[in-house]
């Protein structure tokens, strides 16, 4: 049965020269799982909100959307609030109330439903999702992924058909993400719930979705099954911007040629490595990589010598002896999951907060030497977790030169140095928008655009790739490899695995308040089983060192099958 | 925590009440002295215990020092005990020192208990009962401020490693917190658009809102009901009468006892050791569970 009919849809935001949907026509069954993939501005966003009418967008719109063979305009508001249910990226901006039993509960109060009702309702949904042990929290103490599985939950709760889902694992980290997928593959399995998902992960998403839609420009380029999605991706245009964001199976067997197969999972592209490679990768040669020879340490670019923090006298240590050194000019990414002390270790480097014991030195001087903010003028920036915490003004061309004022530079300078590290970043267009109007990738880039004003040495990151889907990553890290060469020190905290394997030079694991171990990154994945990139999960049986797709892709073709 | 914690809030908003009424217009000792003792053990139940030995230590100086302090400003009274610059100190004075003192503490013991029994979500249900619109809009703003703060703080440390917070001069500084500031109330402000537009996603502004809470009267919430408001009512009926009246000044006089008077006296007293004796109860009723363990 269908449950929803879209048939033509045109919509133009008002004051825009282009339509941002043209034309969209799509037929979602009763229990289908849907994934909407395509660039970023591609409309997919547009989309969605207007499937949820209290969330469309205004503006021109043209066509027909139905719902169960009603126009969605025609729907009560009752059955519209209930049926369709929407969840937004951002788990922050959706908890209305204080206590996770409320949020629960929010809805179902907005439908006027009795007590007795409510009840019976919360907690079946609780116990569903495993939320009893923290139903009488605070919304505030939870983590990310649980705030997002709130939000699902309590739109669950009012019974929806329809699940609409706008990017909700972008600010997740990866281990809650593949949870809060796996929950959504459970309700559709188990429930017969229909979902649409708008969702950049692919890795993860394309293996449980029924059909993928590939949007470009407002059109509906592609709507099949994501094994042929991919498939026929590959073969029509080889250069489609969208190819670097599928799964990385699916990437090696097509970089090989073997668009037939298409492999999806690990276990797929594992079988499809060792049936075409077993035989030829024992008889290749056991290539020992060239390890670069060490440059002597002179005087490291950071330094932290058995750093210990807590936050409180009362509180356990958050840092327990931390020893770590970045070389000048390498790029270095500290790894591990939530709650080890990644970013506490990072503010600790950059001055922001003051460990107990231990010594921290930057270019060999203790921290304590750069007084009265000299340790950020030209020695050290800091790109937080979220990059707008870094703008106060409208525009982002008066933020930069605000910056540029407060350090005394002379108006004319100012305007050609904003326009110079506008060019270097490539965010000039982006210059006269307004900080929150911005996207997760634009604002990173003009949030880079900001900390190189001040020319730094060194360039801490928090999670730079959070949010960011694969065109913004990879721009991204086109940019620090640039910085990179022009000899800057980079320290990046991340929980993406595939970012470092892909960039840094060394690789650290933070585990409970220490660092673990640190290594060029094709040596310390190849020692990890579980904490490693999807290629390498793939290709270890064979070549334990390959560890992007690229390094799979080449170890293959030397072996030739 | 507490068995008596756990009661319905009306039930306990109820019973504070008519304790606190009575032992604030109350003058006679006795139901002075059910109060305090009623409200000290209480919030003994309800804390730790080197808390109440702090509170101890902090309110017996000012019990004495209340009790003190009546006889030395007040001459009232028949009963000169002795002359201090030419003023007598009476015992009447002394003895309704000691009677203010007794109530002042006792209150102050019973708004403790109050504070730590009746929290925010249950002040909040009971005040959604009469505004709803205005429940919901406080708990939103519960949940807002935690949200706000930490904006702030983030903003300050990311302003922090741009220089802007690290200047010396006084005026430099105020000015950078208030754009700090500043920018954290347009994030608010924004903010604030998102979750409306969350809010109508969710059905909110549909017809016949209803409010939902995890409180429910139970039968026993009924009985503890029942049972305060009739010994309030006993304490009410003989304070009414005057079989309770005490006066201190010129000289103590009771009126004769008379059965209300006792009754009203001893019900009174049952009323503030109440929560003590379901707290007892609960606890004969787990070592007796647990013996048969």
């Amino acid at each position: 049965m269908e449950l929803l009919q879209i048939e033509n849809l045109t919509f133009r935001y008002p004051g825009a020269e282009a339509d941002a949907l043209r034309g969209i026509t799509l037929t979602v069954r009763q229990g289908e799982f849907l994934v909407l993939c395509g660039e970023s501005g591609c409309g997919k966003t547009t989309l969605l909100r207007l499937l949820k009418r209290e969330l469309a967008p205004a503006g021109k719109r043209g066509g027909e959307i139905r719902y169960r063979g009603r126009s969605l305009e025609a729907l009560d508001a009752r059955t519209s609030a209930a049926q369709i249910g929407f969840v937004l990226q951002n788990p922050d901006e959706q908890i209305v109330t204080d206590k996770v039993w409320h949020e629960l509960a929010f809805g179902l109060e907005n439908l006027g439903l009795p007590t007795g009702v409510i009840r019976r309702r919360v907690g079946e949904m609780a116990s569903y999702f495993g939320i009893q042990d923290w139903f009488r929290r605070e919304t505030d103490a939870l983590s990310g992924g649980q705030k997002q599985l709130l939000n699902l939950a309590s739109v669950l709760v009012m019974q929806p058909k329809l699940l609409l889902l706008d990017e909700p694992t972008a600010q997740l980290d990866p281990i809650a993400a593949s949870e809060f997928l796996q929950t959504l593959y459970k309700l559709n399995r188990e429930l017969g719930l229909t979902i649409l998902l708008v969702e950049h992960r692919l890795e993860e998403a394309f293996p449980l979705a029924d059909r993928a839609v590939l949007l470009e420009a407002g059109r509906v380029l592609d709507c099949d099954a994501p094994r042929r999605l991919g498939r026929a991706l590959q073969t029509r245009e080889h250069t489609h911007p969208m190819c670097c964001a599928l799964p990385s199976a699916m990437r090696i067997a097509h970089a090989l040629g073997a668009v037939e197969q298409s492999p999806l999972t690990v276990r797929e592209g594992r079988d499809f490595l060792e049936a075409r490679f077993a035989a030829s990768a024992q008889a290749q040669p056991q290539t020992q990589p060239e390890i670069p020879p060490e440059p002597d340490d002179a005087a490291p670019a950071i330094e932290l010598k058995n750093v210990w923090f807590r936050y409180e006298k009362e509180l356990p240590d958050v840092l327990r002896g931390v020893t770590m050194a970045v070389r000048r000019g390498e790029f270095y990414c500290i790894l591990g999951a939530n709650g080890t002390g990644k970013t506490t270790a990072l503010q600790v480097v950059a001055g922001l907060r003051r460990p107990y014991r231990g010594a921290v030195r930057i270019d060999g001087k203790p921290l304590k030497a750069y007084g009265g903010g000299a340790l950020y003028r030209g020695k050290l920036a800091l790109l937080p977790q979220n990059p707008q915490t870094l703008f106060l003004q409208d525009t982002v061309r008066a933020d930069l030169d605000e910056l540029l004022a407060l350090r005394g530079v002379e108006k004319e300078a100012r305007e050609a140095q904003v326009k110079a590290v506008a060019a270097r970043v490539g965010v000039e267009p982006l210059l006269d928008r307004h900080p929150f109007d911005l996207s997760g990738g634009e604002l990173q880039k003009c949030a880079l655009a900001k900390l190189l004003l001040s020319a730094p040495e060194i360039l801490l990151l928090d999670e730079p790739t959070k949010g960011l889907d694969a065109f913004a990553k990879q721009k991204l890290t086109a940019l620090l490899r640039g910085l990179c060469d022009d000899g800057v020190t980079l320290l990046a905290v991340t929980h993406d695995v595939e970012f470092a394997a892909e960039n840094a030079d060394r690789c650290g694991l933070f585990f409970d308040g220490e660092l673990l171990s640190d290594d060029r990154p094709q040596a310390f994945f190849a020692q990890n089983h579980f904490y490693t990139t999807a290629a390498n999960r793939m290709a270890r049986g064979l070549w334990p060192d390959a560890v992007t797709c690229a390094q799979v892709v080449a170890r293959c073709r030397e072996a030739k099958p | 925590m507490n068995a008596f914690a756990a009661y319905h809030p009306t039930v306990l908003l109820t019973y504070f009440l008519s304790v606190l009424v009575v032992s604030m217009f109350a003058l006679h000792p006795v139901l002075q002295a059910a109060a305090l003792l009623g409200g000290l053990v209480f919030c003994a139940l309800l804390q730790s215990r080197r808390r109440t030995a702090a509170d101890l230590a902090f309110y017996l100086p000012l019990f004495l020092l209340i009790a003190v302090t009546n006889p030395l400003f007040s001459h009232n009274g028949v009963t000169p005990l002795f002359f201090l610059n030419g003023n007598p100190v009476t015992l009447e004075a002394l003895l309704y020192g000691v009677q203010i003192a007794l109530m002042l503490v006792g209150v102050l013991f019973w708004c403790k208990c109050y504070s730590k029994v009746m929290t925010t979500d249950k002040f909040l249900y009971l005040f959604g009962r009469v505004i709803p619109k205005l429940a919901l809009v406080l708990s939103m703003a519960l949940r807002f401020l935690p949200l706000f703060l930490r904006r702030a703080r983030e903003v300050r440390r990311a302003q922090k490693t741009l220089g802007l917070l690290a200047a010396k001069s006084r005026v430099d500084r105020i000015r950078g917190e208030m754009r700090v500031f500043l920018a954290v109330i347009s994030w608010s402000l924004e903010h604030a658009m998102a979750l409306s537009s969350a809010m109508k996603a969710r059905g909110y502004g549909l017809k016949g809102r209803t409010q939902f809470s995890l409180f429910r009267f139970t039968p026993g919430d009924g009985v503890l009901l029942g049972v305060s408001l009739a010994l309030f009512g006993l304490t009410l009926a003989g304070m009414a009468t005057g079989a309770t009246r005490f006066a201190y000044y010129p000289r103590l006089t009771a009126p004769p006892a008379s059965p209300l008077g006792l009754l009203a006296l001893c019900a009174f007293a049952v009323l503030c050791a109440l929560p003590a004796i379901l707290e007892g109860k609960e606890w004969l009723t787990w070592s007796f569970c647990k013996s048969k363990i």
